[in-house]
């Protein structure tokens, strides 16, 4: 394979791969706080997706307020959602959770095809200037530049609130030791109903930025969930850097390895890697406490 | 042994309700439905023995179904093999695969085995498509033969449904006397605690193994039939949605209940049928319907209900009852 | 105790017995309606597709109905959802074949839920109407109840090859999707193509209906593009991935022309593909450009009071597959105007078989015994997308 081929399936590769750490930020906010896997994260990327393209083409609003109106909703509809049916069953056996927000997932993108119209939609790149060439007619969209920006400067918040501020210490002490944290005073059910909020905030985002690139159809969030989940185990489950790590690796591994097999494969990549990594490296390529925990 | 004769007692009250019950509406509707529901009772009594008795996470029966169902498509129209010998094939074949992607997959726990059996469904469905010379790819295969013993064609709904649950009713029998075995026990051992099981001399890996494979060869089994009632068979037929259905039809029936899996499989297939109607409406409706199952009834429907009737008598009775109920 | 559980097998047999009755219980007998079946996948990949369908069927019933029916019979819809599973494809089929008063049942969409509907159809001799019948291992069958409303995949083969010698192209890559309309318009064209001279190249790369990022196969087919010299690229695909392929194309600095199939004359495809679809030239049908036919088109007047209609009812315009819906409905109400009183399931069939001249607004359908497909070539238009617009192009000598 020629070398500007390869170069330019990792570029290609690492747009695709932002977008699957962008999700998989969203996976490991509620996680860390509440030891609890939101498998209808995907469904938030689809609506703050729907939202914003929404509020620009029915309701006449610019860019920039339509993105935060959208990424504000969607906060409160994760929250609304912990509250009504995650909460109830926070004790139940791990299966009946997983169960519970495969029901999400199916209603929100059941709910969004009724509200949204089934079609679908795409908004319109940042700034306008579609691609340009770097070397050797190897070429850069630039939009791509806005979603590997925004995983970056996400991540780097992220990282900062659960280091520095009192939140993130107290979401960590929550999911580490309930009994604990609640005798010392934090608000448990506040602090897990936050992280649904944020994690909803940060699926909203990613939906927004990837939206000019592809398209955003009522049933497209399942498949991004499920990728963005395999990018968090593959990083190293529970930590941000390893989501950041795995989302791109996943990407790029995707993308390149369409230059070796026949691209209908492309998909059994992303999930045979997982496997393999289960396997051989379980912690992930960062390692990870829970996953020690969680394999015998 | 009063117990035992119980259960017999139920078990001929429903033989023969079944029995009849198809004759007396004569409706092809609901035969058809009930062959359904039959057939994915098969594959999630396999799926209840893997849930409830060895306690592990699966949300990729749907894979193993699939792959039963493509052998016995490939098998019966390609190869000409009987019916009935490709179905016991279908099952074989699964379990097999079952048995090579298991051992590594079930060292995995909650929520990283749930994803690792996810991403088999991914996978199979990849192969499934793209193994065009053998599966045909995306247009799968079609005109499957009606399964047939000894040139007898099970052509009709009302046939195929008395195929189909008799089928379903050997292997609930078999099942029963598996989990009533010492087999069974050592497995609930290793739901309840897979460390504790170790100690009194139980390898928790090879039950596990055991019960994943198991599980396969029904979810086979009831993917032969599946095929050869609808007569064609693609790779999107058995995508995630399937392996979610599979799965609520065990919690609603009751972990680790045989008869509850069977009853939540007729009763789940009867919803989605009956939700059609409902048109885009269906999707959202589906997926309430299962929040508020598992919100509301976690336990399944049969002991759910009888806990919620037992919290609410416990409420509104005197004291004398409270007693006489607490014991 | 015992009491409890002997309760719990009552409720459990009352439960089954129930259902039993709910399926046995039939509307009420009298006035009847003509019905038809609708079995379609209202939810999944096609919603999209099939609420527009459903919509144009909905609308022309409601104006049969209002112009007093057919001989006073009144027509009526029964849709249900399929979800996209081949069990509940099924069970709606013979759900509809069990109403004596179903004359015919459309859909499903999907070519291989088609394949299990048109078998009951077969079997329960039924009529069954489906749009786009690409699958060629399900065509082949010749089956005598099932029909197909809209231009087949080698129509529109035909018709791009047209568009390609109109062009003067001599060698074209096609891109393949892997579902098998995508994969017969590719082995259509390349057959057909052929026989003019025209060398088409079907690339070993496909992408899937649900693929969002096609860059990787692309760039892959890059190199291919710059050393053999191709003249055009044809993205045999539908529904988004063809904006999409457009738009990584555009990105990758690939500026050959693109063609695309009839699955491109959607206005969505215009809201993805944005400047990315400048340019892009395909076959399609007519309802696309409404006011853009000729004067002496004998289906114009159709489109465009079909078109002002949908216009008023829903705001939107008139497509293909409304077009296909009022194709369907106003087909079934010809039928039946034909048929022998009172309407049997098989007078339908035999009347609809017989249809000859229908101007609908795909087109005008001739059915006969060896064809079930109805449509020529000369129903359909070539189009290209310029200033996010559909723009008729006419190339007299191919018309």
């Amino acid at each position: 394979m020629p070398f500007e081929i390869f170069v330019q399936l990792a570029i290609s590769g690492l747009t695709t791969g932002a977008i699957y750490s962008l999700i998989a930020l969203g996976f490991i906010t509620i996680y860390r706080a509440s030891n609890i896997l939101n498998l209808a994260q995907g469904e938030f990327v689809m609506l703050g997706a729907l939202c914003a393209v929404f509020f620009i083409e029915k309701l006449g609003f610019s860019y920039f307020p339509a993105a935060v109106t959208s990424i504000f909703l969607v906060s409160m509809a994760g929250l609304f959602l912990q509250r009504a049916v995650i909460h109830p069953i926070r004790d139940e056996p791990v299966l009946i959770l997983i169960m519970v927000t495969i029901g999400l997932s199916i209603f929100m993108s059941g709910s969004a095809g009724i509200l949204f119209g089934p079609s679908p939609r795409s908004l319109p790149p940042f700034i306008d200037a579609p691609s340009f060439e770097i070397f050797n007619s190897v070429r850069i969209n630039t939009q791509s530049f806005f979603v590997i920006g925004a995983t970056l400067l996400l991540v780097i918040i992220l990282y900062m609130v659960s280091r520095y501020t009192f939140i993130g210490k107290a979401m960590e002490a929550v999911s580490t030791d309930r009994l604990g944290s609640d005798l010392t005073g934090i608000p448990g059910n506040f602090i897990v109903m936050l992280s649904f909020g944020i994690s909803a905030g940060i699926g909203a985002i990613a939906g927004i930025f990837i939206t000019p690139l592809f398209f955003t159809q009522y049933n497209s969030g399942a498949i991004l969930g499920l990728k963005g989940f395999s990018a968090a185990v593959i990083g190293g489950w529970g930590k941000y850097s390893g989501a950041v790590l795995g989302g791109l690796i996943l990407g790029v591994v995707e993308s390149v390895s369409v230059g070796f097999i026949p691209a209908g494969y492309k998909d059994a990549i992303a999930f045979i890697v997982l496997l393999l990594i289960l396997y051989f490296k379980p912690k992930g390529i960062l390692g990870s406490r829970a996953l020690e925990e969680s394999r015998k | 042994m009063i117990k035992q004769n119980y259960i017999k007692k139920i078990e001929v009250y429903f033989i023969i309700i079944f029995l009849l019950l198809p004759l007396l509406f004569d409706d092809i509707v609901y035969n058809h439905i009930m062959v359904i529901a039959g057939i994915y009772a098969i594959a999630a009594l396999g799926l209840s023995l893997f849930l409830g008795y060895a306690g592990q996470i699966s949300i990729g029966h749907a894979a193993f179904f699939g792959i039963g169902g493509y052998s016995m498509a490939i098998l019966s129209t390609r190869f000409g093999l009987p019916s009935a010998l490709s179905l016991l094939a279908a099952g074989l074949i699964s379990g097999l695969l079952a048995f090579i992607v298991g051992k590594p997959i079930l060292k995995l726990r909650e929520y990283f085995l749930a994803l690792a059996t996810i991403g088999l469904v991914q996978i199979f469905q990849v192969f499934a498509t793209e193994l065009t010379d053998l599966t045909g790819g995306v247009s799968g295969i079609y005109g499957i033969p009606w399964f047939s013993i000894f040139g007898f064609e099970f052509d009709t709904s009302l046939k195929q449904f008395y195929l189909v649950w008799f089928i379903l009713y050997i292997l609930f029998v078999y099942s029963r006397h598996l989990i009533h075995s010492k087999y069974g026990k050592a497995s609930l051992a290793v739901a309840f605690n897979e460390d504790t099981s170790k100690t009194i001399g139980i390898d928790p890996s090879q039950v596990k193994l055991n019960f994943f494979v198991l599980s396969a060869v029904y979810a086979g089994i009831g993917g032969g039939l599946f095929v050869s009632v609808l007569t064609s068979v693609s790779p999107e037929s058995f995508g995630l949605n399937m392996s979610v259905i599979f799965v609520m039809m065990v919690i609603i029936g009751g972990m680790g209940s045989l008869f509850g899996t069977i009853t939540g499989a007729v009763l789940l297939t009867w919803i989605i049928n009956w939700l059609g109607e409902y048109q885009a409406y269906s999707l959202p409706f589906f997926g309430i319907i299962l929040i508020l199952f598992l919100v509301f009834l976690p336990e399944g429907i049969f002991r759910g209900i009888g806990l919620r009737w037992f919290d609410f008598v416990r409420t509104y009775a005197d004291e004398n009852w409270r007693k006489e109920i607490d014991k | 105790m015992r009491i409890f559980k002997n309760s719990i097998i009552i409720i459990i047999c009352l439960f089954f017995l129930a259902f039993g009755l709910s399926c046995k219980s039939s509307g009420p007998e009298g006035y009847t309606p003509y019905k038809i079946g609708v079995n379609l996948e209202l939810t999944g990949p096609y919603a999209n597709i099939t609420k527009t369908l459903v919509m144009a069927m909905e609308m022309e019933v409601e104006r049969i109905n209002e112009m007093g029916g057919i001989n006073g019979h009144p027509l009526e819809l029964v849709i249900e959802d399929n979800g996209f599973d081949l069990a509940k494809v099924s069970a709606n089929m013979l759900k509809f074949t069990r109403d004596k008063n179903i004359l015919a049942v459309v859909g499903p969409f999907e070519d291989n839920f088609q394949a299990t509907t048109r078998d009951i159809a077969e079997k329960e001799q039924i009529t069954n109407i489906v749009v786009c019948p690409s699958n060629p291992r399900v065509r082949d069958l010749n089956q005598k109840y099932a029909f197909n409303i809209a231009h087949s995949d080698i129509l529109v083969s035909e018709k791009l090859v047209d568009l390609c010698l109109a062009r003067g192209y001599k060698k074209i890559l096609v891109f393949p999707g892997n579902w098998p309309l995508a994969m017969s318009l590719a082995q259509n064209f390349k057959r057909l193509a052929a026989g003019k001279r025209i060398q088409a190249i079907i690339s070993e790369e496909t992408h899937k209906p649900s693929d969002i990022d096609m860059t990787p196969q692309l760039i892959k087919m890059k190199p291919v593009i710059e050393s053999e010299n191709i003249d055009a690229f044809y993205a045999s695909t539908g529904g988004p991935p063809g904006p999409i392929i457009c738009k990584n194309m555009r990105t990758l600095g690939i500026k050959t022309p693109i063609l695309g199939t009839h699955a491109f004359g959607f206005g969505f495809i215009i809201g993805i593909g944005g400047d990315a679809v400048e340019g892009v030239e395909f076959p399609t049908g007519k309802p696309v450009v409404p006011y853009q036919l000729d004067e002496n088109d004998p289906i114009r007047k159709t489109i465009i009071d079909f078109h002002e209609r949908m216009l008023v009812k829903y705001k939107q315009g008139a497509e293909q597959i409304s077009g296909h819906g009022y194709d369907i409905i106003w087909l079934i109400h010809d039928a039946i105007k034909r048929s022998k009183k009172p309407v049997t399931r098989s007078d339908f069939r035999d009347a609809f078989e017989s249809t000859k001249d229908f101007k609908g607004c795909t087109g005008i359908y001739n059915f006969s015994p060896s064809d079930h497909d109805g449509l020529t070539k000369k129903d359909m238009v070539f189009v290209r997308i310029q200033d996010r617009k559909f723009n008729r192009i006419k190339l007299p000598e191919f018309e």
